[in-house]
C-alpha cells in the first residue's frame, strides 16, 4: 500500500470514527433513560417534578410531557414567551392533557426590581391570583422594569388588576412577610441551580419526556415548540 | 516557475491549522448534536433573523454540516475545498454575530451548545481569530496546490 493510499485509508477510518461520534451523540440523547444519572434530578419515571407551589402549575400531572418554565419578570424574552407562546401551549397541550406546565421563579440578580416583582407575583399566587398578576407585570413591563428604564412601580401594576381587598392582602404579605415569599422564590431558584443543566439565563424551559430532559434557552415561538412537542408525542 | 501567491505556509503550520479548525468544528457539532434540535433552534431564533421554518431547517442541518466539514478538514482530502467551505461557514457565523452585537442583543452565542458565553466583544475576538485561521488554512491549501502543480 503506497503512501497516498495509506493516507486515504486513514482518512476514511478517521472520518468514520468522527461521524460515529455525531451519531453516537444523537443516540445518547435519544435513549437516555430515567435511571441515568445524566437526566432529571427530581423526576420519577412519569416525569413528576418537585412542586414548590401547586398554584403555579397547570394541567394533569399524568401528562406525558412536563414543562418547567424558569422566568424573570424583568426579562423581555420571558415576556414574549409568556404572552405569545404560552397561551397557545396551554390551549393546545395543557388543556388537552398532553403537557403538565410548572412555572418557576428565577429572578436574576442584575435586575433591580425583579425580586420585588416576584414577591408580588407570589403574594398574588397565595390568594389564587397568580395569572392576572403575572400577566399584568409582563404586559406593562416597559413601565416598571429596570431593563426598560421603568419606574419600579410594581405595586401600581399589580393593583390595576386586583380588587382593593385582594390588593390589601397582597400588600400585607409583601410588606410584613417577605421572608415567606422569598422562601418560595428561593426554592425555585435552588431547583434551577442544582440540576444537571444549570439555569444561567431566562427564560429557560426544561421539557421532560420519558425521563429525558431537554433544555431550551431563550425565547422559542409556538410553531417551533409545537413541532418539537408533536415529534415527542409520536415517539 | 515562481509562485504568484504572496506567501506560503510551511507544511507543518498548514497541518496544525487544519487539525485545529477541524477539531473545533467537530466539537461545535457534538455540543449541538447531544441535545435535540429544538435547543439549537432556540439559539438561532434568538438572533431574530429567520422565519420559524428556516429556524427549524437551520437547527436540524447546521450541526451536521459542521460535523461533515470538520471531519473533512481532519482527513486533509481535497483540502482547498474543505478549508474554503469551512471558512465560508465561519464567515457567515461571524457576520451574524457582528450584526447581533451591533444591535446590542443580549443573547448567548450558541456556538458550542446551550449555556455558553454571552455575546460580548471577547467572543467576537475569538471568532475573528477562528476566521483568520480558516482563511490562512484556505490560502495555504491553495498555495500548496499551486506549488505542487
Amino acid at each position: 500500500m503506497n503512501w497516498l493510499t495509506q493516507r486515504k485509508f486513514l482518512a476514511v477510518c478517521l472520518g468514520t470514527v468522527l461521524v460515529s461520534v455525531g451519531v453516537g451523540a444523537q443516540k445518547t440523547m435519544q435513549t437516555n433513560s430515567a435511571g441515568s444519572p445524566t437526566t432529571r434530578r427530581t423526576a420519577t419515571a412519569n416525569n413528576a417534578v418537585t412542586d414548590t407551589a401547586p398554584i403555579k402549575w397547570l394541567g394533569s400531572k399524568s401528562a406525558p410531557i412536563t414543562m418547567e418554565f424558569f422566568s424573570d419578570f424583568e426579562c423581555p424574552a420571558c415576556r414574549a414567551m409568556f404572552l405569545e407562546t404560552l397561551p397557545h401551549l396551554i390551549e393546545n397541550y395543557v388543556n388537552t392533557g398532553k403537557l403538565y406546565f410548572v412555572d418557576r421563579y428565577f429572578p436574576l440578580q442584575g435586575h433591580k426590581y425583579s425580586r420585588l416583582a416576584t414577591r408580588y407575583a407570589d403574594a398574588a399566587a397565595r390568594i389564587g391570583k397568580f395569572e392576572p398578576a403575572a400577566r399584568a407585570l409582563f404586559n406593562r413591563q416597559e413601565t416598571w422594569a429596570s431593563t426598560a428604564n421603568g419606574n419600579g412601580d410594581v405595586d401600581g401594576v399589580v393593583a390595576s388588576v386586583l380588587t382593593p381587598a385582594e390588593m390589601a392582602k397582597v400588600r400585607e404579605l409583601v410588606r410584613n412577610e417577605p421572608g415567606k415569599l422569598d422562601a418560595d422564590i428561593d426554592k425555585d431558584v435552588q431547583l434551577g441551580s442544582g440540576i444537571e443543566y444549570r439555569v444561567m439565563q431566562t427564560p429557560t424551559t426544561l421539557i421532560t419526556y420519558k425521563g429525558q430532559t431537554t433544555p431550551i434557552i431563550g425565547y422559542v415561538s409556538y410553531p417551533i415548540l409545537k413541532q418539537y412537542l408533536d415529534e415527542l408525542l409520536k415517539r | 516557475m515562481a509562485s504568484t501567491v504572496p506567501w506560503r505556509l510551511p507544511r507543518i503550520l498548514l497541518l496544525a491549522g487544519r487539525i485545529i479548525l477541524g477539531l473545533i468544528l467537530v466539537y461545535a457539532a457534538y455540543a449541538k448534536l447531544k441535545y435535540p434540535w429544538i435547543t439549537f433552534a432556540a439559539t438561532v431564533s434568538a438572533y431574530q433573523l429567520l422565519p420559524d421554518n428556516a429556524v427549524i431547517f437551520v437547527a436540524r442541518t447546521v450541526p451536521w454540516l459542521e460535523l461533515v466539514l470538520g471531519v473533512w478538514l481532519l482527513t486533509g482530502l481535497a483540502l482547498r475545498w474543505s478549508a474554503a467551505a469551512g471558512t465560508a461557514l465561519l464567515g457567515v457565523f461571524f457576520a451574524i454575530l457582528v450584526h447581533s452585537y451591533a444591535k446590542g442583543m443580549q443573547i448567548e452565542c450558541g456556538c458550542f451548545g446551550p449555556g455558553g458565553d454571552p455575546l460580548t466583544w471577547k467572543r467576537l475576538v475569538l471568532e475573528v481569530a477562528l476566521l483568520a485561521l480558516g482563511i490562512a488554512v484556505t490560502i495555504g491549501a491553495f498555495a500548496r496546490r499551486r506549488a505542487a502543480a
